[in-house]
């Protein structure tokens, strides 16, 4: 790790760069998808880096309807726009369109990623004043981390014992004048625990969006477990050593399929051995190997050491953002797709939507929605299907009056189409000539019937009894 | 799958208006100010009160009936000690007892429930409420229609006890008590009416009659006998609040009767998924003819040997000659409108057929359904295991486990939430032929022999040494045949660990090495290699 004195010590100090940031915002309403929430207003930190751009975190940011950015000890408001948000590792760019903004501001410089126990510095806006806020600690710990804002990834993360509280979000921590982390997330129950995204993470989203777009971090697809039992290394023909973990599984994609099979022992990702216990040493820090394949970008090639079939081998794995998982995990960005018609609201299963359950989404009596958006893809893949709908309310009519079926219902087939996404709904719906629509669920094959002519005549009537200005969102 | 098996489960209420409950006395309070003259007057009412309860003798406790009825002679007291297992170490076992309340029928046999009867290991009988404890016999058990008949054979205790007949028909309604021993008096408490409802018990997932009432009283639903002044209603057999169910005579006498000429064959059930067909564009799409009615057939479970006489979109019209609303209802000629499962066990056994009316495409057609028997053993995880010690083998210190409810009610009164999602779900899934019941590696005793496996646990076997594994006994015998000296294990499909490999030659000594170390008796306990002592229904 080099550092830079001669150009940090010509620097203003770094609280100069460090942004307040305001975002008003609103969700939409996940069982009623043409709503949305009321206006929330937010506050997080950011800070200027180079090409006029302010860094932050994508959960400040958000389903943000304005956003306003104020310079250390400056009072005025300026408008900010998302110029690029990576939900999965919780960064943004912002841009500021009025030029005077930036006037006088250094851009930070990133450091490397800091070491156990060193000490660093948060910068930010947490609650509990206006003014800026410092706070020290010491590196606590390096390691593979859930990054909550998405929910269903995990990414190198730092934990620190400086205290990160909400509105510290998106700041900077810097060590020797050099930013070393976003400070983003804490840990509720466990004190003195806050959570850093280090130097590699910010690193490969600024290289992701080089070229205009944001992509993601690429997934292996592969279910790396411990190999410790000597038995099972004896089994494979593998010396009673520290190296390798074994490929149990694979998730379904194709392209890792078509290079990887289960039972292979990955001996070495990358430039990095793995140990038996699935780790890699990632600059003095022992971390789960999924850490390997995220340092590659969107579609490039990871070199992998193999053991198979009782001898080394080696193979090239492209990896790519892996989409199958999105509805599995917090969504944002785009607002829920629907489709409203004789009062039934027909939206995809994701997990916002079982979130508007309430907390205890996950009861027995939600179980074939908790199965199909968490297990089925992994057990049944042939039966998965591309974006399971789910008839999330029924807007009372009398169409509809006598539906016993009316929510949270998984829906199998609709006039004997099957239904993989929402599109299926339509074109059965809109393709349909018989006096009665039929449409099945899942679990045991319950069902309704819903009167074409009567729901074809009520359509205009219950967009408007119930305040809804289009009938689908696609 | 398990029926109870409509859409949106509801109750059905017989409606009667519900009697106001009379205002309870305002109790007697000291005045603010006036502590040292209440004092005097709490003293004297005190002292009133102790001789009042002098001059009474075998007066029940305050807000109790009592009187001589005759009752005394014909409900006893009993007393169940059980074994309690921890199925998250089920090498182990505790005892726990139960009270328990039983009804003098002719023929020295005492009628209880089954609630608690299981897995016993001494039945108390005692008279008037004191006394010597007699020792009991079970001799007749039946866990889905939850009756019990106790007997002893100790000398004299039958001489001084006086029958109860368990009547026929439809009971009144008016004047109820639920009655039972306690503190060595007969305690009685005025009930009132609620409804009949057809539900699930808590030992079986066969929906029957249970008459719901109402009464200020504590922990019963052990078998306490409810009266209408001098007529047995039912015996209780769960008790919520101030709700108690109440098992109707009506439904007991026909089990009785049939059980003494030896003709009860256990209860039966419908084992089809159906739905209300309230909706009138369901009933047109599927051709009904005449007015809406009939509850409509969603699944039909499929079995290997046999065509189902249903099929998926029949409109039941008619069922053992009553017509099926709308609701899904039927108008019992007792009870008022009464859910249409109730039908499979009125006055019907297992392997009865019932006659049915259907409509099919348009068209009227009379089936016989046969009422299939009612057995936990045909869930994929069945809910019970009545009378069996937990079944286990340990190999090696992974310990692997039959997947039933029994095991998943470890985790506390709110398993249905609390157990591993994905293990619970199965109780969602049918068996099939290859696949009818599942065995779980629950978890792992530490050891040298497993090292690297410590953590696994909560996965259901799939394979073992290439052989499919439904049941312990085929985990056994897969381990006789390691391939090359190893033993594979494989786990079903899920996100989780899928297949490990351990040792073959090591696996024996392993296994002594964890008995000992953990304080294990065996390494197994199968029920094939010691059936339950059970009292089977159907057996008089």
């Amino acid at each position: 790790m080099t550092l830079h004195p001669a150009t940090a010590s010509a620097k203003t100090e770094p609280e100069q760069s460090v942004i307040h940031i305001m975002c008003f915002s609103q969700e939409p309403d996940w069982d009623a998808p043409w709503r949305f929430s009321a206006v929330r207003r937010g506050s997080g930190s950011g800070f200027v880096i180079q090409g006029k751009r302010i860094m932050t975190n994508a959960h400040v940011v958000s389903w943000d309807r304005q956003i306003l950015v104020q310079r250390y000890q400056d009072p005025r408001p300026y408008l900010a726009t998302v110029e690029f948000v990576a939900h999965d590792c919780d960064l943004a760019i912002l841009k500021v369109q009025d030029e005077r903004f930036f006037e006088g501001l250094e851009p930070l410089e990133f450091g490397e990623l800091p070491k156990v126990r060193s000490t660093v510095v948060t910068y930010g806006y947490p609650a509990g004043g206006q003014q800026i806020s410092y706070t020290r600690g010491v590196v606590s710990r390096v390691d593979i981390n859930n990054y909550v804002h998405q929910g269903n990834r995990s990414l190198l993360g730092v934990q620190t014992d400086a205290a990160i509280n909400p509105g510290n979000s998106g700041g900077p921590v810097i060590q020797d004048d050099h930013v070393v982390g976003v400070a983003f997330q804490g840990t509720p129950g466990l004190e003195n625990t806050g959570f850093f995204i280090p130097p590699p993470v910010i690193r490969h989203f600024l290289k992701d969006i080089e070229d205009g777009a944001y992509e993601g971090f690429p997934q292996a697809g592969i279910r790396l477990v411990p190999l410790q039992n000597p038995a099972y290394r004896r089994f494979l023909g593998l010396p009673d050593n520290d190296l390798g973990a074994r490929v149990d599984s694979l998730v379904e994609i194709p392209s890792t399929q078509a290079v990887m099979r289960p039972d292979d022992v990955i001996l070495q990702i990358g430039p990095y051995p793995v140990g038996s216990d699935g780790t890699i040493l990632f600059e003095g820090n022992r971390v789960f190997g999924a850490m390997a394949f995220q340092e590659a970008q969107h579609g490039e090639e990871v070199k992998l050491k193999l053991w198979r079939d009782k001898q080394e081998t080696t193979v090239s794995l492209p990896v790519y953002y892996y989409e199958g998982d999105r509805t599995a995990g917090n969504q944002y960005g785009s607002p829920p797709r629907y489709f409203v018609y004789g009062g039934l609201v027909f939206t995809p299963l994701s997990m916002d939507y079982l979130k508007t359950f309430g907390r205890n989404w996950a009861d027995a009596a939600n179980a074939e929605l908790v199965y199909e958006i968490f297990y089925r893809r992994h057990e049944d893949p042939e039966q998965t299907r591309s974006e399971p709908i789910v008839l999330a309310d029924t807007l009372a009519d009398e169409v509809n009056a006598n539906f016993i079926i009316h929510r949270r219902a998984l829906v199998d087939k609709i006039n004997g189409i099957r239904i993989d996404k929402l599109e299926d709904v339509i074109r059965a719906i809109e393709s349909n000539t018989a006096a009665q629509h039929v449409i099945e669920f899942i679990p045991h094959n319950g069902f309704e019937c819903l009167d074409r002519a009567d729901a074809e005549q009520a359509a205009s009537r219950i967009l408007e009894t119930y305040g809804i200005p289009k009938d689908r969102r696609l | 799958m398990k029926p109870f098996s409509h859409w949106a489960a509801r109750t059905t209420t017989h409606c009667q208006a519900l009697a106001t409950a009379p205002m309870p006395p305002t109790p007697d309070r000291p005045q603010p100010g006036s502590g040292s003259v209440s004092l005097h007057a709490w003293a004297a009412r005190l002292l009133a009160m102790i001789t009042l309860t002098l001059l009474l003798p075998g007066r029940a406790m305050q807000g109790a009936e009592s009187r001589p009825s005759g009752w005394e002679d014909s409900i006893v007291e009993m007393d169940v000690t059980r074994k309690q297992y921890d199925y998250t170490q089920p090498w182990t076992r505790r005892m726990q007892s139960r009270r328990k309340a039983g009804l003098v029928l002719e023929g020295h046999e005492i009628l209880t429930t089954a609630d608690q009867v299981y897995d016993r290991t001494l039945v108390r009988i005692q008279k008037r409420g004191r006394g010597k404890w007699y020792i009991g016999d079970v001799t007749w058990i039946d866990y889905h229609a939850n009756l019990a008949i106790v007997t002893t054979e100790e000398p004299g205790f039958w001489d001084d006890l006086k029958p109860i007949v368990v009547p026929e028909g439809r009971s009144p309604s008016e004047s109820m008590q639920i009655v039972r021993w306690r503190e060595g008096k007969l305690e009685m408490r005025k009930a009132e009416f609620s409804q009949y409802t057809v539900d699930t018990g808590d030992l079986s997932f066969v929906p029957r009659i249970l008459l719901e009432i109402s009464a200020e009283i504590q922990g019963v639903g052990w078998g306490e006998p409810v009266f209408s002044n001098d007529t047995l209603i039912g015996l209780s057999v769960q008790h919520t609040g101030n709700k108690i169910s109440v098992l109707p005579a009506s439904f007991i006498r026909p089990i009785l009767s049939a059980r003494k000429l030896g003709t009860y064959r256990g209860l039966g059930f419908f084992d089809f998924f159906w739905q209300a067909a309230v909706n009138p564009a369901s009933l047109e799409h599927l051709k009904l003819k005449g007015e809406p009615r009939g509850a409509i057939v969603i699944e039909v479970p499929s079995h290997p040997d046999q065509t189902p006489v249903l099929q998926p979109l029949d409109i039941l019209l008619k069922i053992d000659g009553f017509d099926i609303d709308m609701q899904g209802d039927y108008q019992d000629p007792d009870y008022g409108p009464l859910l249409l499962e109730n039908l499979a066990t009125r006055g019907k056994w297992a392997g009865d057929a019932v006659p049915m009316t259907i409509s099919r495409e348009g068209r009227e057609l009379e089936i016989l359904y046969r009422l299939p028997k009612a057995e936990f053993s045909t869930s994929l995880v069945p809910d019970a295991t009545y009378d069996q010690a937990p079944e286990y083998l340990i190999a090696g210190g992974f310990v692997f486990q039959p997947l039933n409810d029994p095991y998943l009610k470890a985790w506390g009164p709110d398993w249905k939430r609390r157990s591993p999602f994905r293990i619970y779900y199965f109780n969602n899934q049918a068996p099939t032929p290859e696949q009818p019941a599942l065995v779980l590696l629950s978890q792992v005793l530490p050891d040298v022999y497993n090292l690297g496996y410590q953590d696994v646990k909560y996965l259901v076997v799939k394979q073992v040494n290439g052989r499919r594994i439904a049941r312990l006994e085929d985990l056994h015998a897969a381990l006789e045949n390691p391939p090359d000296g190893f033993h594979i294990i494989e786990f079903m499909e899920s996100d989780s660990l899928r297949r490990l490999v351990v040792s073959a030659a090591d696996l024996e000594a392993a296994t002594q090495r964890v008995l000992q170390r953990y304080g294990i008796a065996s390494d197994h306990h199968l029920s094939s290699e010691s059936p339950a002592e059970t009292v089977t229904a159907g057996k008089p």
